[in-house]
């Protein structure tokens, strides 16, 4: 009896250690693909490891683009069914229509995820996470920021919503600045703590941060003058671009018609251009000293040179060539001091066919300045036609050929530098860069001598001097084209100078486009804004005066 | 006729049983060991979340810190509370003042 209930039992266990060893077989041969996925779907997530994209300063450290994090909010349309109640109540939470809200959960019926509204602010998450909805889940993003707003949103540039470069320096350095969000899988408990780093699939990537050479100081101050003028001369649209004479960095680079990178909606397209760089203008009378430099150069003349402007106008072919008064007998420093159209035409004349043409390449007026900002131009200047006498004068005051006024921003750039040309930077730079000389020290200094005359009473821009500094430049006033040729109604003022004259800290570029009103020559509407800037400027950098007053 | 007794099996000698004793305390061991690493490592996790945490809300501290700091001290602030509440104005002339 006893032994007959010994090999029951033990009969019992060995069938039903078979029973268990089978079904342990089965489950681990026949299902076991599908019970390791089961298993994996309800124990096993993706964590996103959060990197942000780097911060853009300006060379003092002062942030132009920060990136912070914000939530967005999205949902599950497949999860549950909701109240027409719950949609509106969700919708007016995060500022969103709620009719438009239930259309988009009708067109995303079949879908797992929706965002009802991406980068929400911490008060539409704190009156979302109020309603105690279930199945509505934070995403936290990234949104960028720019604190110094329209002063250097065309030099910043913007990002689109998903944190990529789309203009300026956030396209152009998008590769160092952009982040890469980092992915890990963990394993969860049941009440979906994570428990366990299971394995990191990518590590995270911050962003590099990046510091232009924008002084942002330097910045406000041209762009508020800038804007000041345009309201005051009614013009269309103006530009300031100032660079340092030494380093040949952009300390600003300002346009106006502006807008505000941290609200983009209602902006109009045009002002979103960045002018400096991909606006091109005949540069007219401010690429005289270029001139005069290749008469120099020549050796045909010198600085006692006379130029008989006699009677105020001459006629090159079927070119009239004319000053508003004549002047008379003038030096070469006097030709470019009151700019005469006629003095300028008798020394091109003089010169070789090639001449001025190759000083304006040399001073880098064919080329792009690759500054490092996306979307530049080159200007227009070409060699086929200097047999024409016509087409020498011309492009001798500055007609015939285009520019940006950041190219001629470097070409000033050459002539603070004694006859260097610098190359041209956005980017911070620790030393000075190796320029290549273009030309000779002592005749590019005879240059600088004789654009000092410009903000004397009887040059060209007397609004222009700058108190306690000597300076030296020169104006700019040239006619646009219109439909029917050079247009009598329409102009571009420029100002374009170096100061201190004697050792330049900063080179200054002010282009104002169709100004309005009595007074639209380069000498009375960039003039000003020109002195304003620099004056400021050399102040804020240190220069100090050299004419002290008692 | 003689009748064989069983067989009585050997006692295990003392060896075997510090042996057996000694291999029982040391798996227990090893099981204690193994809870406490792992709760460890648990302890250690939560440690890291926290920090990772705490690292990303100072990073995003940081961030809100900048575009405040930016915006208070942006330029036309400082020019508006210069000409305004401390009546500064730019200078008209230029002065050497000797100490």
């Amino acid at each position: 009896m006893s032994r007959w209930r010994h090999f029951t039992v033990v009969g019992i266990f060995i069938l039903m250690s078979l029973g268990l060893s089978g079904r342990m077989a089965y489950l681990n041969v026949t299902e076991r693909t599908f019970l390791q996925e089961q298993g994996d779907a309800r124990s096993l997530r993706y964590e996103t490891l959060a990197a942000n994209r780097g911060i853009i300063f300006d060379r003092n450290g002062e942030p132009l683009a920060v990136s912070t994090p914000v939530e967005s909010v999205w949902i599950d349309p497949t999860e549950k069914s909701r109240t027409p109640t719950e949609i509106s109540n969700l919708a007016r939470a995060v500022g969103v229509d709620p009719r438009e809200l239930s259309s988009k959960l009708e067109r995303y019926a079949q879908r797992e995820f929706m965002f009802v509204k991406r980068r929400i602010s911490p008060d539409e998450v704190e009156q979302v996470t109020k309603l105690h909805l279930d199945g509505v889940h934070f995403e936290r993003e990234y949104r960028r920021y720019y604190p110094a707003g329209e002063t250097v949103a065309h030099v910043v540039g913007i990002t689109n919503v998903d944190d990529q470069g789309q203009e300026g320096a956030e396209l152009a350095f998008d590769d160092a600045l952009k982040s890469v969000q980092g992915r890990k899988r963990v394993l969860r408990n049941a009440s979906r703590e994570s428990i366990k780093d299971v394995e990191y699939v990518t590590a995270p990537r911050f962003g590099k941060d990046l510091a232009l050479s924008l002084d942002l100081r330097l910045q406000f101050f041209a762009y508020r003058e800038l804007k000041s003028a345009i309201e005051e001369h009614h013009a269309k649209s103006g530009s300031v671009v100032m660079l340092d004479a030494h380093t040949g960095e952009i300390l600003a680079l300002v346009n106006n018609p502006s807008f505000n990178p941290n609200e983009l909606t209602r902006v109009a397209p045009d002002a979103r251009r960045n002018r400096a760089i991909t606006d091109l203008f005949e540069p007219g009378s401010t690429v005289k000293p270029l001139t005069v430099l290749a008469a120099l150069e020549s050796g045909r003349f010198d600085e006692r040179s006379i130029v008989d402007t006699t009677p105020g106008y001459m006629h090159v072919g079927r070119l009239l060539v004319q000053d508003p008064v004549n002047r008379g007998r003038l030096s070469l420093g006097d030709v470019l001091a009151r700019s005469s159209q006629v003095g300028i035409a008798k020394i091109a004349l003089a010169l070789d066919d090639r001449m001025v043409f190759d000083a304006f390449v040399r001073a880098g007026l064919s080329e792009m300045t690759n500054c490092g900002l996306p979307g530049e131009v080159i200007g227009k200047l070409s060699d086929s036609q200097l047999k024409n006498p016509i087409v020498r004068t011309t492009l001798a005051y500055g007609y015939g050929l285009t520019v940006t006024p950041l190219q001629l921003a470097q070409a000033y750039l050459m002539l603070a530098n004694s006859g260097v040309r610098l190359p041209v930077s956005i980017l911070r730079r620790d030393t000075a860069p190796t320029g290549q000389r273009e030309f000779d020290t002592e005749t590019v200094s005879t240059i600088v001598q004789m654009m000092k005359g410009v903000d004397s009473i009887h040059g060209t821009a007397p609004k222009a001097r700058v108190l306690g500094y000597e300076i030296a430049g020169k104006t700019g006033t040239a006619r646009k084209v219109g439909p029917n040729g050079y247009d009598e109604d329409r102009h571009i003022a420029f100002f374009a100078g170096l100061a201190p004259a004697k050792d330049p800290r900063v080179v200054v570029i002010v282009v104002i486009d169709e100004p309005q009103g009595d007074k639209i020559g380069g000498g009375d509407v960039a003039g000003p804004v020109f002195a304003r800037v620099v004056a400021r400027a050399l102040r804020v950098l240190n220069v100090e005066p050299e004419e002290v007053a008692s | 006729m003689t009748r064989r007794r069983a067989a009585v099996p050997a006692r295990p000698s003392w060896q075997w049983l510090a042996a057996a004793c000694a291999i029982y305390i040391g798996i227990a061991a090893s099981g204690v060991c193994v809870a406490a690493v792992a709760q460890d490592v648990r302890g250690l996790f939560v440690a890291l979340a926290k920090n990772q945490n705490r690292q990303d809300e100072l990073l995003a501290q940081y961030s809100r810190l900048l575009i405040e700091r930016g915006t208070l001290s942006s330029y036309q602030n400082v020019d508006q509370a210069a000409e305004r509440q401390l009546a500064m104005r730019f200078p008209e002339t230029v002065e050497r003042v000797s100490p």
